[in-house]
């Protein structure tokens, strides 16, 4: 737990909404180190999800300095983000997010296919049905999207997050989109991740979520404060 | 993205869509369909021109009597043509190298009891290199292939000369069968045969000949010939002078229209015709180069080659604008897979190839569909343009890169703004 993943001081983001201005993210500092996860927690509105957006680089900060992996990455462009992004973190999204023409496996190896050539097509192949079976999948590798579950949706989803060995996990809603006992599966497979020393952000407003988390942080108008442990709370 | 995985989700999105991607392509379609079309008129009336070029040399104008309608009929305008102007034209101008004319009569020919009916030519001097120039006769049993002389078609005797044609001496050469059947084997040199009521020395007999060219087959057996000098033709056998067609042969191919403006003046000046009111002149001949037969030909096609090249350029500037609209939609449609794409690391050339790749799909679909319309339409082209369309087999590479053209010019906008969305606002766009 000693090297930061993420790292952030005072990060600020603030959109102009017409006439007005409005700040989502203020001032924020959140260091993440490996092997952690971390609950974000708050009302929608509250400006997680932007948080979210920030650390993922799918977002820039208005100001404040972030670094990933101890390298600064506010100066970066466009498509800098993009290579960091697709190398380094790897995306939960509570609407899964597949991409609807392509099988199962073929969902899992996009973020391979981005790398500039680096994985070959059979390469892609063996790489995400390895990260299928990681997620109990690999029989489902050719399924269309649509002949899925939301449970095995949202596995693929995990398993297109894992392919690239991510330095940080970001889950925002997971199980928003799923029943409970669906839910509380996703969940254990996230758990499981971290214990395999994956780093894990979730962002939720369920406290069934948040308490498999080390730390907890909760957000409240745009504000960030680390909040008890849930598992000490319990 | 590696171009395979390019190829493979351009299809893809391609074949989603199939009937969107179809209806898009119709506008390329048609743009193409009309290159094929327009290039293949063009081509069509090269190759008439090309046949024609077969029969009239580079070097030749042809010169004709001018006919007008005069109390319902048509009939020569002005002053005839008359064979003594063909024979001063290469004496006058220089570019004339020689002048070919020729009239042609049935009549009786006789010697002593043997009385034929032949076809007798009353032609100038040099009518062997006529023949031989046409290529299309040879003597029988020829085995130098095509370099024979004008010496080599003639068996016995000798041909009339310039001098003779100029004298209008009654002198004649005969064919080989019409040597035979007026001489029934007899050496006809320098015996006088009757024409009509007219004499006339036989000077020359010829080899026996054949006619090689097949599509030849129509014109008259050489073999039953009677040539003598037109001059003594018209002057003996013709109740009245009558108007010839000259064919002049100039010394040099590229200055051919300089000779045509030489013949022009000189045979204006011969026949008294003056500038009129409005500077015009009146001529009663009419002359014929190549350039002139290119010329209507080109003129002929250029018409409706225009209205396909308008066709061409509307359809595919309309169907580009289609392909750009249904991009910008789809592009729109695809926003949140966009954002999932830029998620997962996709750079913004990736973004621009995805969307650049499914445009330039649809516009080559269309163009391949285009070509082989272009090629159905050819020959409705043809019946519209007195028959003359020809398929130029380089307009499909060139129909097809007008249609990548097309693709890219109008795809890229489109590709562009894809890959300029915000990642965090393309993934929550709903």
């Amino acid at each position: 737990m000693s090297v930061p993943v993420i790292r952030t001081e005072k990060i600020t983001r603030t959109y102009s909404m017409g006439e007005s201005l409005v700040t989502a993210l203020r001032d924020a500092d959140l260091t993440v180190c490996a092997g952690e996860f971390i609950a974000l927690m708050g009302a929608s509105g509250s400006g997680k999800s932007t948080l979210l957006n920030v650390i993922g680089l799918l977002d820039r900060a208005t100001s404040g300095e972030y670094w990933l992996e101890e390298k600064p990455v506010s100066s970066l462009g466009r498509d800098e983000l993009a290579d960091l992004r697709g190398r380094r973190i790897g995306f939960i999204f509570q609407n899964f997010n597949l991409l609807p023409r392509l099988s199962a496996w073929e969902n899992v190896a996009l973020p391979l296919a981005y790398r500039n050539g680096q994985f070959g097509h059979q390469d892609q192949r063996t790489r995400a049905r390895e990260a299928l079976s990681s997620v109990k999948l690999d029989h489902r590798a050719d399924h269309q999207p649509t002949e899925l579950s939301g449970g095995e949706r949202q596995r693929v989803a995990i398993a297109r997050a894992l392919v690239t060995q991510p330095a940080v996990i970001l889950a925002d809603e997971p199980t928003g989109n799923l029943d409970s006992n669906t839910g509380v599966e996703i969940m254990r497979l996230l758990k499981e991740l971290n214990e395999e020393g994956g780093t894990i952000i979730v962002v939720t407003h369920d406290m069934n979520v948040a308490r498999h988390a080390n730390r907890i942080y909760h957000m409240r108008d745009g504000v960030l404060k680390e909040g008890e442990s849930a598992n000490v709370a319990h | 993205m590696s171009l395979t995985d390019l190829f493979r989700t351009a299809l893809r999105s391609v074949f989603a869509n199939k009937l969107r991607a179809a209806l898009t392509m119709l506008g390329v379609v048609i743009g193409v369909a009309s290159v094929i079309a327009m290039l293949a008129l063009g081509n069509g009336a090269r190759a008439a021109v090309d046949a024609t070029f077969q029969s009239l040399g580079a070097n030749q104008i042809e010169i004709g009597q001018r006919f007008s309608m005069q109390d319902g009929e048509f009939a020569p305008s002005g002053k005839i043509l008359r064979y003594s102007e063909g024979l001063d034209l290469s004496t006058n101008i220089p570019l004339v190298e020689r002048v070919e004319m020729s009239v042609g009569k049935t009549l009786k020919a006789r010697f002593g009891q043997n009385s034929i009916e032949i076809n007798a030519t009353g032609t100038t001097a040099d009518v062997f290199e006529g023949l031989v120039s046409g290529g299309d006769v040879q003597p029988v049993g020829w085995t130098g292939g095509d370099s024979f002389s004008a010496d080599d078609f003639l068996g016995d005797g000798r041909f009339f000369s310039t001098d003779e044609v100029y004298a209008g001496a009654p002198v004649c050469v005969l064919g080989y069968q019409t040597a035979l059947d007026l001489f029934s084997g007899d050496n006809p040199i320098g015996e006088t045969i009757r024409i009509d009521r007219t004499r006339c020395t036989v000077i020359g007999v010829m080899v026996e000949l054949e006619i090689t060219d097949l599509q030849n087959r129509y014109q008259s057996d050489p073999n039953e010939a009677l040539l003598m000098p037109i001059s003594a033709m018209i002057q003996e056998l013709y109740e009245e002078e009558l108007s010839v067609f000259m064919t002049a042969h100039v010394t040099d191919a590229n200055r051919i229209d300089e000779a045509k403006e030489q013949v022009t003046a000189y045979l204006r000046e011969k026949h008294q015709i003056e500038q009129d009111a409005e500077g015009n002149y009146q001529d009663d001949f009419d002359m014929l180069t190549r350039n002139d037969i290119l010329g209507q030909q080109q003129e002929a096609a250029r018409t409706f080659s225009i209205l396909l090249a308008a066709m061409a350029v509307v359809s595919l500037v309309v169907g580009g604008i289609g392909i750009m609209n249904v991009m910008l939609v789809s592009v729109t449609e695809r926003t949140r897979e966009i954002g999932v794409h830029l998620a997962v690391g996709a750079k913004q050339k990736d973004i621009v190839f995805q969307f650049l790749l499914e445009a330039v799909f649809i516009s080559a679909s269309g163009g391949l569909a285009g070509i082989v319309l272009g090629i159905l339409t050819i020959p409705f082209a043809a019946a519209l343009n007195q028959g003359v369309a020809l398929l130029l087999p380089g307009s499909i590479p060139l129909a097809l890169g007008v249609a990548l053209f097309v693709g890219i010019v109008f795809g890229l906008y489109p590709a562009v703004r894809a890959s300029q969305l915000d990642p965090m606002e393309a993934l929550r766009y709903e």
